[in-house]
């Protein structure tokens, strides 16, 4: 454990900005919103703003990626094929815990399960993580529920907490600790790591009532939709409220699935792109032909709870799939967000058992 | 780019050397890798499939008909979308891109010693036809093996030449009908499960392998329960939209599972607790 | 930072987001989350509007057609075809349509190079049986020509009216608001003929037969009256010719109202109550080619008006523009007998104020609109300039043969080039700096993002080059002059430039002028010291009805599985995917029946129908929908050619908006 003025802090970024391109925490100025950026200067970054709109996953699984581009004009002419698998090492610096849960996702399911995948890979790799504890909630943010915050604890080369005057820096990797090391930081006691402690246990009584009453809720909602006992009727109810734009899946820290197309881009040629897609559209299941097994909304909402939050998906995740950050309610413009679905399985459920 | 021998992410060129036409609307395209050492060493599965690129168009999910030990490698494809209306415009000497073989197969060793019936509706007979190849060359292998197809109209029965070569194979039972019946044909008129009793299926040690349109899945499977088939006697092949073919799209997912990675061959006993309907 | 502001440009809505470019792509959009309009949310399209501006299929030159095919031409050539072949005609001659999705400046430009270059006052948008009515509405009953709310304030009121509109599938984000303020307590009511999205989250929906939805409006004012559920103090006070619109009403028979409408008497008159109770209320309709026609918006208007309803906080009547610029281009001028901001060619001084500045003369005598001088036959239209337009004219196809000479100005490709003799390229959006006005008359600033591609001029450059070929003078430095000259032509845009839109995140809102130098959020009767006129109606409720040989009404126009005739939709890979579905499984378009009806005639989904009209006949395949009332029936927008084509007899009908409904009945094929 280390110690570096707060005044300080972006040093570190700076030290890490001569080895891999620098990403982190940055408020647009005429709206402010505030992104998880590329940054040239490392002076952009802002540590203590809200947590991102977007989360940080377009880095390792960008919007519309192109991963081949190839050429073949009929006949027995050669086909040109070029892979584009993008490599750059990349540091993350200042990623909120909820995040960093959703990296680890997408991590273990690209990077696990039968095959490795190597778009993915290569996006991932050589990158620095370096995590800033959350000592105070945002508004939508329920990571308590979903252990998931407010603090790191692994999967990061650097985590940082503000505890004053003072950032407290854990290392949790080798190449943490070297560089920690390398930039002869001080050497953080035991009453800073327990300054620590009590900054986020003051965190976890900050959060809005929804975390607080629902804390066990969450992961009694998962067991009723393992189980499939959240009834028909709360499906509808979130299927008439769903407006199919997609929202949810975009903004999920954990959500990945994709579309691939082929684009003609002139002489012969095509792309092969990779872009987000979203198990809310009718034609995401939609077989050519016709036959649609998902055909109703409702079935759609079911299917994004179920996966989510069931146990089974958990297994491929190592943990649910939700990381509590909150996003997909204040992007939802039907208002079903994952607080208000356990919401109504909630209210579906106690109404029933009060019979 | 590869896994072991599986085409993974980057597409593998091949020629389409023949192309015979099937009934309307379906085409087998005859074809082999360009890279000559990878297509010696291409070994599919009985009920496995791949993803077929089509230059200029997309991809699309393909199972393999070839019977992994003597056919040629070939693919009958419906033209149904815009990827496979691509496909049916081209001629020998063009190219396509394979990855695969992916999914999993029929699982030959747990069926020895056991009767097999195979019920295949319309192109279902398409994936199936693998497998019946397969146990016609191993027969001996197997107790009484039946196959029953069904389809729309006789234009519509698949693999004609096939059917009569199995009609007249020792030790195989064939059972054809027809949905609706054209001036000549002189077969058996009704849905496929219509020829379950005229079939006198076993029951003991049997095993049940289904494929069709999603319309004749329930019924069929019914029928057979009915029957006294265990659910895990009954296999089936699924088929959803699938873009990667890898397990990482999620397209394909039906409840807890992928069909490209845990499928595309499951039990009924595993599609009952999938946590979704097909 | 990477992330570059701007507005989305599909629907009406005028959604904020920010895209991330780099060099020649759109690399990814993400929502404005502090919006305040779309406060952080986006629909399918918006979401995806990456796609379309990465397409492929764009126009990348100017183009003439030589022996039946198009040749790659350069602008030099293109553009002296053009001008000499409009300056070779009268000007009565020659018609140019201006385009809802084009930037103000480039609609203005557009107007002027009618006006004052190439003298014709033959300019107008296609909306003229829609947008156009309901902004002559708007205009005379408050002398303002847009929305009278404002969609910031959906979330105080505590009454909504959805009148006839799919509105959470044409404009989602609107119809989010409208949801959210039900969550948080609103009550909203919607009036459809279809149980359409909003109607399953509104806490009343009235569902109407086809084609009575103006007599359903009329029955609730009736109802209000009748029930001494006016505001009488604000009637008295600030309002004008209650009393004719008072008699109008008592006309109607409560027999009359419900067995047009189908829905009974006690209904409606819960409605007037909450409506009147409510302190706070808003009317929503769609507002467009298949929106509402004068009379029906009348008569919602003349509602609000005795409740109260106009010109407060959390108040308004509110037309939902379907097209991200259709309230701009009427804003600037596109209309044969409009100059800017609503101001007439027979207002003395306004014309003044722009022969002064254009250094010209204008002609005053208004002109015709296209699609009249299409529909004409003899047609005197010799030449037509027509810029983005979606594939909706071509129902026009045969009048559009006729003419002799017409120029297609676009972006991407579309079939609307195959009747065009020349085609010039404009650049994407994204390529220069621009203006959109959405339907809450808010003026936003789309920055540029990137450079054009293949050279391809943006849309003020090349009407500026046009207008120097044909001799006059224009010396615009930039979209951002075009701008400070709108502004002192158009006294609702006064006090708008680039700069002030640059440096007020969320847009302005007009009237912004010396009065109201920061924008005009709603119509404050208070404030401005106005009142409000009634509108006048026609107490006419005749409509087509269905009878014993002809027992269903079928309604023509259903948009959203075709969301403006997909052109741009198609360019895409997930929204084409979306809005394509229905399309690859009814590619003949179909028919929507209820399933009481499709047990009626034993008929499935898919099976093939015989659909007669007292004027025709044709096929089409059954869609069975639950949100179909019985004895209602639905064609898709995209039908509309074999429905004209089968049904024939039918015109006015056919320009009629949503509301319209034939007779019929269905048979079994």
């Amino acid at each position: 454990m280390y110690l570096i003025k707060k005044n300080d802090i972006l040093q570190i970024a700076k030290a890490l900005s001569t080895e891999y391109q620098v990403y982190g925490p940055v408020i647009e100025p005429g709206s402010g919103q505030t992104f998880f950026e590329k940054v040239d200067d490392v002076s952009e970054i802002n540590l203590s703003a809200p947590i991102p709109a977007a989360p940080p996953k377009h880095i390792v699984f960008p919007q519309a990626d192109r991963i081949l581009s190839y050429r073949y004009a009929g006949g027995n002419a050669p086909v040109e094929m070029k892979p584009d698998f993008k490599e750059t090492p990349k540091a993350l610096f200042g990623l909120r815990s909820c995040d960093l849960t959703g990296l680890q996702c997408l991590d273990r399911f690209f990077l696990g399960q039968e095959f490795v995948d190597e778009v993915y890979r290569s996006l991932r790799k050589k990158m620095f993580i370096v995590t800033n504890t959350c000592v105070a909630p945002f508004k939508y943010c329920f990571c308590v529920c979903t252990d998931s915050g407010p603090a790191a604890e692994e999967g990061y080369d650097l985590n940082l907490t503000d505890i004053g005057d003072n950032f407290l820096i854990e290392a949790g990797s080798a190449k943490g600790k070297a560089l920690c090391e390398k930039l002869q930081l001080a050497k953080a006691a035991d009453k800073d790591l327990a300054e620590k402690n009590r900054l986020v246990d003051k965190s976890i009584t900050l959060f809005e009532s929804f975390s607080t009453e629902s804390k066990a809720w969450v992961s009694r909602v998962m067991n009723r939709i393992t189980t499939g006992f959240a009834k028909e009727e709360v499906w509808e109810y979130v299927g008439d409220q769903c407006f199919e734009c997609g929202a949810c899946s975009f903004v999920c820290p954990s959500c990945s699935c994709f579309n691939v197309v082929d684009t003609a881009t002139g002489d012969c040629s095509c792309d092969r792109l990779r872009t987000w897609d979203s198990c809310s559209y009718e034609g995401y299941s939609r077989m050519a032909g016709g036959h649609n097994p998902r055909k109703p909304v409702e079935d759609r909402r079911n299917k994004r709870f179920f996966c989510k939050l069931s146990y089974s998906q958990s297994k491929k995740y190592l943990r649910p799939g939700c990381v509590g950050c909150g996003r997909c309610d204040w992007v939802c413009p039907g208002d079903i967000g994952m607080p208000n679905v356990v919401k109504y399985i909630r209210r579906e459920t106690t109404s029933r058992d009060q019979l | 780019m590869n896994n072991g021998t599986k085409i993974v992410t980057i597409p593998e060129t091949a020629t389409i050397e023949d192309i015979k036409d099937e009934i309307r609307d379906v085409k087998t395209f005859y074809m082999s890798l360009d890279n000559k050492e990878l297509d010696k060493n291409f070994k599919i599965k009985s009920g496995q499939f791949i993803m077929c690129t089509i230059f200029g168009a997309g991809e699309f999910a393909v199972s393999l008909p070839p019977s992994p030990e003597n056919d040629r490698f070939h693919l009958t494809v419906r033209k149904v979308g815009s990827v496979t209306n691509a496909l049916h415009e081209l001629k020998a000497g063009d190219k396509v891109g394979i990855r695969g073989p992916f999914g999993n197969g029929f699982p030959f060793e747990e069926i020895k010693g056991k009767n097999i019936i195979y019920v295949a509706g319309g192109i279902g007979l398409i994936p199936l036809r693998s497998s019946i190849v397969h146990v016609l060359q191993h027969k001996k292998e197997f107790g009484r093996v039946l196959v029953l197809h069904g389809a729309r109209t006789p234009d519509d029965l698949m693999y004609k030449e096939n059917l009569k070569e199995w009609q007249s194979f020792p030790g195989f039972e064939t059972y054809i009908t027809v949905d609706v019946g054209t001036p000549g044909w002189t077969g058996e008129v009704g849905f496929v499960h219509t020829l379950f009793d005229k079939a006198n299926l076993p029951v003991e040690n049997t095993v049940a392998f289904v494929c069709g349109p999603p319309v004749m899945f329930n019924t069929v499977i019914g029928e057979l329960l009915k029957r006294g088939l265990r659910d895990d006697c009954i296999i089936s092949t699924l088929e959803r939209h699938m873009k990667c073919g890898v397990g990482k799209c999620q397209h394909c997912a039906i409840g807890r599972t992928l069909v490209c990675t845990d499928g595309p061959v499951y039990t009924f006993r595993q599609i009952k607790t999938l946590g979704e309907q097909i | 930072m990477k992330q570059q502001p701007g507005v989305c440009t599909f629907c009406g809505t005028g959604c904020g987001h920010f895209m991330q470019v780099t060099g020649t792509a759109v690399e990814r959009v993400f929502p404005s989350q502090n919006h305040p309009v779309s406060k952080g949310r986006l629909c399918v399209r918006g979401w995806n509007i990456h796609e379309l501006l990465n397409t492929a299929q764009t126009i990348n030159r100017p183009l003439i057609k030589k022996n039946g095919q198009f040749a790659d031409a350069s602008y030099e050539e293109a553009i002296a075809l053009l001008v000499d072949t409009l300056k070779a005609l009268p000007p009565a001659a020659v018609g140019f349509l201006a385009s809802p999705r084009s930037t103000n400046e480039e609609q203005f430009l557009l107007m002027k190079l009618a006006r004052a270059v190439f003298k014709t006052n033959n300019v107008s948008l296609s909306s003229d049986a829609g947008h156009r009515g309901c902004l002559n509405i708007l205009s005379r009953g408050t002398g303002m020509a847009g929305m009278t709310g404002s969609l910031e304030e959906i979330c105080k009121a505590e009454f909504l009216l959805v009148a006839g509109s799919d509105i959470t599938k044409q404009n989602p984000i609107v119809g989010s608001e409208i949801h959210l303020a039900a969550q948080a307590g609103a009550k909203i009511v919607t009036i459809d003929s279809r149980r359409t999205q909003i109607a399953k989250l509104s806490n009343s929906f009235l569902q109407i037969t086809p084609g009575a939805l103006k007599l359903a409006v009329a029955g609730i004012a009736k109802c209000v009256v009748q029930d001494g559920l006016i505001d009488s103090d604000f009637v008295r006070s600030s309002t004008k010719g209650f009393e004719e619109f008072s008699a109008s009403l008592t006309q109607l028979s409560e027999q009359e109202i419900t067995a047009k409408t189908g829905i009974s008497i006690e209904e409606f008159k819960q409605v007037a109550k909450a409506l009147s109770q409510a302190k706070t209320a808003m009317a929503f309709f769609s507002s467009g080619i298949s929106g509402l026609d004068e009379d029906t918006i009348s008569y919602i208007f003349n509602l609000f008006a005795m409740t109260g309803k106009i010109g407060k906080e959390g108040c308004g009547v509110n037309p939902i523009t379907g097209i991200n610029n259709l309230q701009g281009g009427y804003d600037m001028g596109c209309a044969p007998d409009l100059l800017s901001g609503f101001q007439s060619l027979s207002d003395q001084a306004a014309v003044k104020k722009f022969n002064a500045a254009w250094g010209v003369e204008l002609n005053i005598t208004p002109g015709r609109s296209v699609s009249e001088l299409l529909a004409e036959s003899p047609g005197q239209l010799k030449a037509l300039v027509v810029i983005d337009h979606d594939e909706g004219l071509i129902r026009d196809a045969a009048a559009l043969q006729k003419v002799d000479f017409i120029a297609y100005i676009s972006t991407y490709k579309n079939k609307f080039m195959d009747y065009a003799h020349m085609v010039l390229p404009v650049a994407r959006y994204i390529a220069e700096d621009g203006t959109f006005t959405n339907t809450d008359r808010r003026v936003q600033l789309s920055p540029k993002k990137l450079e054009p591609q293949h050279n391809v001029l943006p849309g003020w450059k090349l009407f500026s080059r046009i207008a120097e070929k044909a001799g006059a003078k224009w010396s615009y430095a930039g979209p951002a002059e075009v701008m400070d000259e709108i502004a002192r032509l158009t006294p609702t845009y006064a006090k708008l430039s680039h700069k002030k839109l640059a440096a007020t995140f969320g847009g302005v809102q007009w009237p912004c002028d010396e009065k109201n130098p920061d924008g005009t959020r709603r119509l404050d009767i208070k404030a401005a010291g106005s009142s409000i006129s009634f509108a006048k109606v026609s107490g006419a409720f005749a409509g087509p009805a269905a009878g014993k040989d002809f027992p269903y009404l079928l309604m023509i126009g259903k948009a959203q599985d075709f969301w403006h005739q997909n052109n741009l939709m198609r360019k895409t890979f997930i929204p084409m995917r979306e809005y394509n579905a229905t399309l690859l499984d009814y590619p003949e378009g179909y028919v929507e029946i209820g399933p009481d009806t499709a047990k009626a005639l034993q008929v499935r989904n898919q099976w093939q129908v015989k659909v007669v009209s007292p004027y025709g006949e044709m096929l089409l395949a059954v869609k069975i929908s639950d949100d179909v009332k019985s004895h209602a029936a639905y064609v898709p927008y995209f039908a509309r050619d074999i429905i004209a084509k089968a049904l024939t007899g039918h015109p006015e009908i056919l320009k009629q908006g949503e509301d319209a409904t034939i007779p019929i009945r269905i048979e079994k094929v």
